[in-house]
Formats: C-alpha cells, structure tokens, sequence
C-alpha cells in the first residue's frame, strides 16, 4: 500500500461488497452501526492517550486556534460518545470507517486506512464478553472468505497478577506493571531486584521531610499537594530499605516473560514455572483456558493459537486479554485484525466508574490484499 | 556560489564574527542589502546571509543553504534524525547552552527521570489527564523522554519564559534551555540529576540536501581548509555528499 493510497472503481467496489457482509454480521449479533465524525479535539487522543498515539496522530490547527486531529482510531470517539450520552449498557457498536496514522521512519505504509470493528462497552460477564469478541472476530474473517489464518493471544491480567504475587514495595510493583510493554526493560528491572545490591539508606523522617519542603517556600508546588509530595518522599525512603526480589523469583518471572509458542504447550511452561516460584495465579489461567476452549469450538486448529506472555506490550490503552489475527499476503506474515479488553478507557473520558469494555478491529484492505495474493 | 548563514543578531553573532576573525577572515556587509548579507574580504564565490539562528536550522533542512552556523539544540530540534540530512563540521567553543529537564524545587521527592516517571503515572491515575510538559523543544523532549521510557505526559507548546510555566500553573515540568542555571533556579526549579537532554554548542553544519555542485564543493573545501588546516574537515563531509 503506498502512503496516499488511490481507490479505483473496482477497489471500491471490493471494499464496499466486504464491507456490507461485514456490517452484515456486525448487526446479525446486535451490533448496530455508527460513525464518529472524522476531525476530532485533539485533547481526547493527546490528554487520554499517551505520546506514543500523540506521535502517530495528526494534529491541526482550526482558524481560531483550536487544536484538532484526525481520528488515530474509531475506539477512543465512539468511547467518549457512549459516555457523553450515557448510554444504557451494555452497548454493541459496530463501525467501518478511515483511520489516519503518521508512520513516521516508515514511509511506504499507508497513512490512511480502514478498519472495520466492534466494541462492547459495559457486559459485566467478562468471559462471555471476551468469548463474543473472539468468536465475531473469527466469524468477521470467514465471512470475508478467509478461513487460512492463525491467532496470537496473551493477557495483560497475567503479569500484573505476577507482579503483585512479588514481595516488593507497592511502588515499584506499579513501576513493574507500567514498563510491562518495554520490552527488555521489565527484564533488566528484574535482574537488578533478583541479583543487584539492593543498597539500603538510612531512614528518613516525616519531620526531616517537612523541614526540606519549608526550606522550598518559594518553589511552585506544581500540580501537586504539599501532601501528596511529602507522601511520596516518604514512600520512597521507605521503599529504598526494603528493595530486594528472591534472584529464583526473579529468574522465574524473567523466564515466564519469555515464554511463547502454541498455546497449549506454552501455558503448560507457564504452569510449571509459576510452580517453581510458588505462585498462584489459577484464575488468569483458566481464564487463558475459557479462551482456548472458544476457539475450539469455533474450529480453529489448536496448532494455530499462539500464546506469547509478553504479548500486548506495545498496545498502549489494552488492560486484560488482548489478541491479534494473522494471515499471509505475498510479502509474508501480516496483521488483519486485533483487539482486546480496554477496562480503564471509560472511566478516563469521564464515566464516573470502571466500565468493562472489549472490543475488535479488522484492517479490512489488507484482508482482500491477503485474499488476492495470499497463500 | 556556496552559501554559508550566520546568525543575524546578539551573542552568537558577535562571538560568530570574533570566530572567523581569528582565521583573518574579515566580514564585509553588502550594499543595500539592509545587513542581510555580507562577504569575506577576496572570497568573492562564498555568499554569507545572516539569517535568525531558528531560521538557519531550518534552511539547512531544507537544503536552501549549504552551510550554517547555528545552536546544536536547534539542530537536532528541527532534525531528531541528522544522518543523510545535515551534518555537524564542527563544534566551535561557544553558544555553550544546556537542554534540561527542569522539576520544581518542592518536589523534594523528585531528583531522577525515574522518580518523574513515577509521579507522572501517578498524576494521570488521580486527575485523569496527563502532566504537562512546557517546551518548545518538543522533538528532543519525545526522543529523550521515551529513552527514559515516560510515556504518561503531554506537551504544551511554549512560546516564550518557559520558566514561569509551574508557577503560572500552565505546565508542571519544563524542558528548556540554560546555560549556568540561574534563571531556573530564580524560579523556583531544580534540574534533575539525570534530565540533561542536550549539552549544546554553536556548531557549523552542512546540509546534505542543498545543491553540491562541483564549484560548490571546490569552494567549500578550500573554505574549510582555511578554517582549520589541521582537521581535515571537508573529506569528512565529502563522503556524506552524494
């Protein structure tokens, strides 16, 4: 696809025909379509998202000065629609729409594309939530004629549960979590808690603390609460005593974190290194298993379930499952669909609690490219 | 005609005409040209145009110069990738200025990029948006913020005294330039331990995009050559011309 991609009269044609089986679908199961508008505010995407959308989105100018973008993706407005109207939950949206995406260092991927997807915002059943969202993603592909292609899948819940399964300081539990999606990173950060010198410091006081932020009168406190610093200082002396992970505890998580390969296989390593660590982590393995099971049922080839710990990395707002549908087109492997559990989105565009929201997106174009050159 | 900028006013000015001085070139403005353009005394083929030192980054990018004399954060501000684009001939021993990552001083318990990351997680987590990161470096404060991998942050443009953003409540941190500190600390911040993005100097840079001809690169090798004789410096950008 070049980065301004022209559509022919018979590329259009194509599109749409898949597009119609798609919505088709989408509706069959009570997904009903909408369509968010185009040009966006940008502080939706740049305040809720973090620069790594920022950097892929493109932001404009209007004539009075009002900072715009055109959508990165149709998740994020269709979110913050359904919680500006308050809509009854649970909600079933399909859309089918362009998105825009600056590739930067990567100039012969397209900038525009389309993406045709659902989203599920507010079925407290997680697992029948999650089964719907996989068996409408596999049953999307089919309906575009397309039954060759394999499935990779991991759970964000799985390391965050690990982590907390640690004897470390809460801090640098949610430091761990935040970092999970740098690769390298994470692990590094644990063969300094498993093998470092965990150096103590001398203890510090609440008082001693006080007297070091008075001295600092004049400074702005910016954004922050006098209380919130002092807190945070003390945490962290706190922290500084404490700081030493079990090296086999720490080894076995590395090693957990690395594991990848055909679903069943790899979740069996899993088993037997949580094992090792004596950890327990029995719910977000069943969970991996309920999964599996969907896909069983849907006669997908188990050799073809990827399991890969580290997996949803990269992807910024996914909270829980996330997984990702692959196929072949005549360059070589290549994504055409994704999707996962986005737990936190509501609540950060302003619903006033946590709301369970799941959701799938297909690259429609790169279906029909598969389809034609495809193996 | 090879042309060479250099900045059109202040410090970086003066110390640019002191510097070429000392190699007994000697700067002769042009008639009518409203000094915006000059010479050097018997190097009639080199055309000097004193443009603002943003403005010389710029059109070294573009390629609408040859060469350039301007700030190193300039430079890397408008190119976060050099190679292919723009190459550094040499840094010239002045226009010293720091690119930092300033915190205020009440953040006691700030010091590192390690501990802003944390308090950035955590300020998203309670109000719901991200901090605020006043600049108007906003390349190198991605670049280097992702090194120091904070992703839960936003930047605001800064247009100008972007120092007085945290106490103005505009920005909580900021990304600026500095050369002993003074002002930073006159307001109220700290540069953290591990927050210097950049130490920057006035450099003189090619543009690798710019129009090299055969005349054009005589020129510039013999112009070189009198700047510093001992540095072999045109050889070293020759191989980066095509």
């Amino acid at each position: 696809m070049p980065a301004f991609p022209y559509y022919d009269s018979k590329a259009i044609e194509a599109l749409n025909g898949q597009a119609v089986s798609l919505l088709g679908l989408f509706a069959s199961r009570g997904y009903g379509r909408e369509e968010p508008a185009v040009l966006q505010p940008a502080e939706i995407f740049l305040d809720r998202s973090g620069e790594e959308i920022r950097r892929r989105t493109f932001t404009l100018m209007d004539p009075s000065g009002r900072e715009l973008c055109l959508r990165p993706d149709l998740t994020i407005p269709i979110c913050r629609a359904a919680v500006e109207a308050r809509r009854s939950l649970p909600a079933r949206i399909a859309y089918n729409g362009l998105v825009f995406r600056h590739q930067p260092g990567e100039p012969h991927r397209p900038m525009q594309f389309f993406q045709a997807g659902v989203e599920l915002l507010g079925l407290e059943d997680r697992a029948a939530g999650e089964t719907e969202i996989l068996s409408l993603a596999v049953d999307a592909l089919k309906v575009c004629g397309l039954s060759d292609f394999s499935i990779r899948m991991g759970d964000l819940t799985l390391f965050n549960a690990l982590v907390d399964a640690l004897a470390l300081p809460v801090g640098w539990r949610s430091r761990l979590k935040r970092h999970f999606w740098r690769a390298g990173y994470v692990e590094n950060l644990l063969h300094w808690l498993g093998h470092g010198d965990g150096q103590a410091r001398p203890p510090v006081s609440r008082a001693e603390i006080e007297a070091l932020l008075d001295a600092r009168a004049d400074a702005p406190l910016a954004g922050r609460s006098r209380e919130e610093i002092i807190a945070r200082a003390l945490d962290r002396a706190a922290e500084a005593a404490k700081l030493r992970l079990d090296a086999k505890v720490a080894d076995a998580v590395a090693q957990l974190l690395d594991i990848s390969g055909p679903a069943e296989e790899a979740l069996a390593k899993v088993r037997a290194l949580l094992a090792t660590a004596g950890i327990n982590l029995d719910p977000q393995l069943a969970a991996m298993d309920a999964r599996l099971a969907t896909l069983k049922s849907l006669n997908i080839d188990p050799a073809r379930v990827q399991f890969t710990a580290h997996f949803g990395r990269n992807m910024e707002y996914y909270t829980g499952f996330v997984f990702e549908l692959w196929a072949q087109d005549k360059e070589g492997p290549v994504q055409i669909a994704g999707g996962g559990r986005y737990d936190s989105m509501m609540e950060m565009l302003g619903a006033k609690k946590p709301v369970s929201a799941i959701g799938v997106a297909i690259r429609t174009e790169r279906v029909l490219a598969t389809k034609r050159g495809g193996t | 005609m090879l042309t060479l900028a250099i900045p059109s006013k202040g410090r970086l000015k003066d110390n640019c005409n002191a510097w070429f001085a000392e190699r007994g070139m000697v700067m002769e403005m042009a008639a009518g040209a409203r000094g915006y353009r000059a010479s050097f005394a018997g190097m009639p083929e080199v055309e000097v145009m004193l443009l603002s030192a943003g403005e010389i980054a710029s059109s070294l990018l573009a390629g609408d110069i040859h060469l350039g004399i301007t700030g190193e954060d300039l430079l890397r501000e408008e190119a976060p990738e050099l190679t292919g684009r723009m190459q550094l001939i040499k840094p010239l021993g002045f226009g010293f200025a720091d690119v930092v990552v300033a915190v205020s001083g009440a953040w006691i318990d700030v010091a590192t990029m390690a501990d802003l990351d944390d308090v950035c997680a955590a300020y998203a987590g309670k109000h719901k948006r991200r901090l605020r990161v006043a600049t108007k470096y906003a390349q190198l404060t991605r670049s280097f913020f992702a090194q120091a991998r904070i992703s839960d942050y936003r930047i605001v443009a800064s247009a100008g005294a972007t120092e007085g953003a945290p106490a103005a409540g505009t920005a909580e941190v900021i990304v600026d330039i500095t050369t002993t500190g003074a002002t930073l600390r006159d307001n109220g911040l700290k540069i953290l331990d591990d927050g210097v993005i950049l130490k920057s100097q006035a450099q003189l840079a090619a543009s690798l995009s710019a129009d090299w001809d055969a005349d054009v690169r005589k020129t510039c090798e013999s112009l070189l050559n009198k700047l510093d004789p001992a540095a072999a410096l045109y050889p070293a950008l020759a191989a980066q011309l095509r």
